[in-house]
């Protein structure tokens, strides 16, 4: 019985001691606090301050109006007073407006042939032709929106006139049988940043975390292939206090950080943030511990404190198309479903959207969070496995046995 | 003379590549990997059938078909039917669904009586995609539902079919897709993404072999054997990385375009020069940096963090008209940008090589840049302070 306390008290003692010994190395280290602190205090700034006018205003556009009556122009008037798209010029013909395409300066044409304001006169349905540039999705979509909506209006002036002319009762035609009402939940403005933000904070949470936890480890094996295998720095005691001790100092220096990345960031550039940040804090919690492990785990593929950016950086955009933020989970195959399961940040950008934006309580979550805690077990273990098999574990138990 | 240091510093070069696995990996691995993981992540081209829920309070003929149109659409799949608003969020919220459409009571009855009555539909755009193309199928349906029975109202007015059809949409706006036709997403972010991993590894591998001479205490041994030339060392050092880049970025090249047919409207010289000399001009913007900041350690990281940076700033997603000013301009320091320029003008658009002429004169100024810095690298070579 007395042994049992003398072990948990010295193994406790252990911990306090890898904790403490940990916190040095990383306030001693000018690329670990690069990563710890720089990374997730600019990061968010920088990446919202890109995408911060979040929607597209007044993209230019060229109309060729071959029809050149009061119907046409009230369409290009219609098309000019939209949110999203302004037109640049009206030019002559189709070769004008290549041009102006091929310099650059316009990114559609809107071609309004030339029967169009005939066929409207006879009562047929008028077809005008946008030719839309398809190099970045963002701006087809807002150009789909904004025709949509012209479509519309214009499609109900005309409807109209049309009435009036054959001389139906008008309220049978312009009252619609059946209103519509569309509510956008999550990102109501339809804003870039504020889609994209609260994934990539995540995201950056874990990619810096595992940038310095690599790198931490690779100073390890830095100082023992200096020191004839032996690291100074180390403090001596068992495999799992030691990756204990690590996952503690990573996190208890994470949470802080976390109020900023998850709550202040969003306050500050009026980001979505509707759900209870002390439940998003609960949630979050076991993803910092996961990645805490994860990080040590895969350090065994880094011998070189400057190869672990080299290994870790590119595997971000990996990561961030994995979590299914831009491309669904749903519509990837199976195999790239389970590689995303694997990944702390998936759970965690998952949990944490529908919580920020969507207003999602914790136990809405109840599945992420579930994961995260799966995996936080998970890679304990392998971290584990990788301390204790590797030549640092092996020489801990050389030494202890000495 | 300067030849014989040539070859010698070539050979080191080739040696140190083939001295480290970490270099195999980044510089060949990776680029070939990463687009095979693009093009098998999409290759549906779009994400279609978004999981959708439906609230059908009224529970009609009407309304039985109005979730029929809405199940044979394309674009959503209705995977939940709930009883209430509430039941219908706690499923967004919970991810089940992206969304759902609401048909209030009495829907039938209302809307053969006049009373307006109003679908609503909800669709969650913290997804972008999904979010997006839901809104499109359920606005389409709430469209055409209306639409219909505006229809079945004229013609019972005594209209006819044609003029009936007219009314309800008057005015067509076709939209052409050019280019991308099947609006594919994975055309569109393959095209992007793919060349900017390539920046990416060229920068990090670049800076990383010239910082890994000089923190080993390599460096005046490295310049003696070039004959005391940064030049002739550099090259040695980097004309071996670039043969490899190269022949590696344009078998990603010929993977997208040869094997998965992705749309090529120029010849394919156009698109194989411009990878050439992003390649390049990535080397450069890496010798550039490593030549500026006195910490090589710090270059390095300044590396990485500007190549994962190019991401966002080269508006693959977001256009540079619409940043601030002050942010977009820095994306014309990215030789990514050019090659996505020139990927957009030549591949996407065709249209003739005169227009794109500027982006390649950016490209191929990029490696001019550094030769006005080397003389600051070769003294930080000659004394050698690591700084940690």
């Amino acid at each position: 019985m007395k042994r049992i306390f003398k072990n948990i008290s010295s193994g406790a003692v252990d911990l306090m001691r890898v904790w403490r010994r940990e916190f040095y190395l990383v306030f001693h280290d000018a690329g670990v606090l690069l990563f710890f602190f720089l990374l997730t205090l600019g990061y968010p700034i920088v990446y919202t301050v890109i995408y911060n006018p979040e929607i597209l205003e007044n993209i230019p556009v060229a109309v060729v109006d071959n029809s050149r009556t009061s119907a046409s122009r009230e369409l290009t008037r219609m098309i000019d007073a939209t949110q999203g798209m302004e037109v640049y010029d009206c030019v002559a013909n189709m070769q004008e407006a290549r041009k102006l395409w091929n310099e650059h300066k316009v990114y559609g044409i809107l071609l309004i042939p030339e029967d169009y304001a005939h066929r409207l006169g006879r009562g047929e349905q008028a077809v005008a032709t946008f030719y839309s540039e398809m190099s970045l999705l963002l701006r087809y979509r807002t150009f789909m929106s904004c025709l949509a909506d012209v479509q519309l209006a214009a499609g109900a002036d005309i409807r109209q006139e049309l009435v009036d002319m054959i001389g139906l009762p008008a309220q049978d035609v312009n009252k619609m049988p059946v209103e519509s009402e569309a509510y956008l939940i999550g990102d109501p403005t339809q804003g870039f940043a504020s889609f994209i933000m609260p994934g990539i904070v995540v995201l950056i949470l874990q990619q810096s975390m595992l940038l310095g936890v690599t790198m931490l480890a690779a100073g390890i094996k830095e100082r023992r292939r200096r020191n004839g295998g032996f690291d100074p720095e180390s403090v001596q005691t068992s495999p799992m206090i030691t990756i204990w001790g690590k996952a503690l100092c990573y996190v208890t220096l994470y949470l802080p950080l976390c109020i900023y990345v998850l709550d202040l960031v969003p306050l500050m550039f009026s980001l979505p943030h509707v759900g209870d940040f002390r439940q998003m804090y609960l949630f979050i919690f076991p993803m910092l511990l996961a990645t805490a492990f994860l990080g040590q785990a895969i350090s065994v593929f880094v011998t070189e404190r400057e190869s672990s950016m080299l290994v870790i950086v590119f595997t971000s955009v990996v990561f961030l198309f994995l979590s299914g933020l831009t491309w669904p989970r749903y519509a990837m195959n199976s195999f790239w479903t389970w590689i995303g399961d694997a990944v702390p940040a998936t759970w965690g950008v998952e949990g944490f959207i529908r919580m920020n934006s969507n207003g999602g309580e914790l136990w809405q979550q109840s599945h992420p969070y579930t994961m995260l805690w799966i995996l936080a077990a998970v890679y304990m273990l392998a971290a584990y496995a990788v301390t204790r098999y590797t030549r640092i574990g092996m020489e801990t138990r050389m030494l202890r046995r000495a | 003379m300067s030849l014989k240091y040539l070859k010698q510093a070539l050979r080191d070069g080739y040696e140190t590549l083939t001295s480290r696995r970490v270099y195999l990996v980044c510089l060949i691995v990776v680029p070939i990997a990463f687009t095979l993981f693009f093009l098998n992540l999409m290759d549906e081209g779009l994400p279609r059938k978004v999981p959708a829920g439906v609230v059908d309070l009224d529970h009609s003929t009407l309304s039985r078909n109005v979730v029929r149109s809405l199940n044979s659409s394309e674009l959503v799949d209705i995977v939940d039917r709930s009883e209430s608003f509430h039941e219908a969020m706690e499923k967004v919220r919970s991810g089940k669904t992206f969304g759902f459409f609401m048909i209030p009571e009495n829907f039938q009855r209302d809307s053969q009586n006049g009373q307006q009555p109003t679908i609503s539909y909800y669709c969650n755009l913290t997804f972008f995609v999904p979010g997006s193309l839901m809104f499109k199928g359920f606005k389409t349906t709430a469209v055409t539902t209306a639409g219909g029975i505006v229809q079945t109202n004229l013609i019972s007015r005594g209209l006819t079919d044609g003029t009936a059809s007219t009314l309800v949409q008057p005015v067509a706006i076709q939209q052409q897709q050019i280019g991308n036709p099947w609006v594919n997403y994975n055309y569109y972010l393959t095209n992007s993404f793919v060349p900017a991993i390539i920046a990416l590894m060229v920068v990090l591998v670049t800076s990383y072999s010239i910082c890994s001479e000089i923190k080993r205490g390599n460096s005046r041994r490295w310049l003696d054997r070039a004959g005391g030339s940064i030049v002739v060392a550099l090259a040695g050092k980097l004309i071996p990385q670039a043969v490899i880049e190269i022949c590696v970025a344009l078998a990603c090249l010929a993977i997208m375009f040869g094997f998965n047919h992705f749309p090529l409207n120029c010849p394919p010289w156009h698109i194989a020069l411009a990878m050439t000399m992003m390649v390049l001009a990535s080397q450069a913007f890496a010798v550039t940096v490593c030549c500026l900041i006195t910490n090589l350690r710090l270059a390095v990281s300044i590396c990485s963090l500007c190549g994962i940076l190019a991401f966002s700033l080269a508006a693959f997603s977001f256009p540079v008209p619409n940043m601030y000013p002050a942010v977009g301009v820095f994306s014309y320091i990215l030789p990514v940008r050019y090659y996505f320029e020139i990927y957009i003008d030549q591949a996407l658009n065709g249209i003739p090589l005169y227009y794109s002429r500027y982006f390649y004169m950016a490209l191929a100024l990029f490696p001019v840049v550094p030769l006005a810095l080397l003389w600051r690298m070769k003294r930080r070579m000659l004394d050698m302070v690591y700084i940690g």
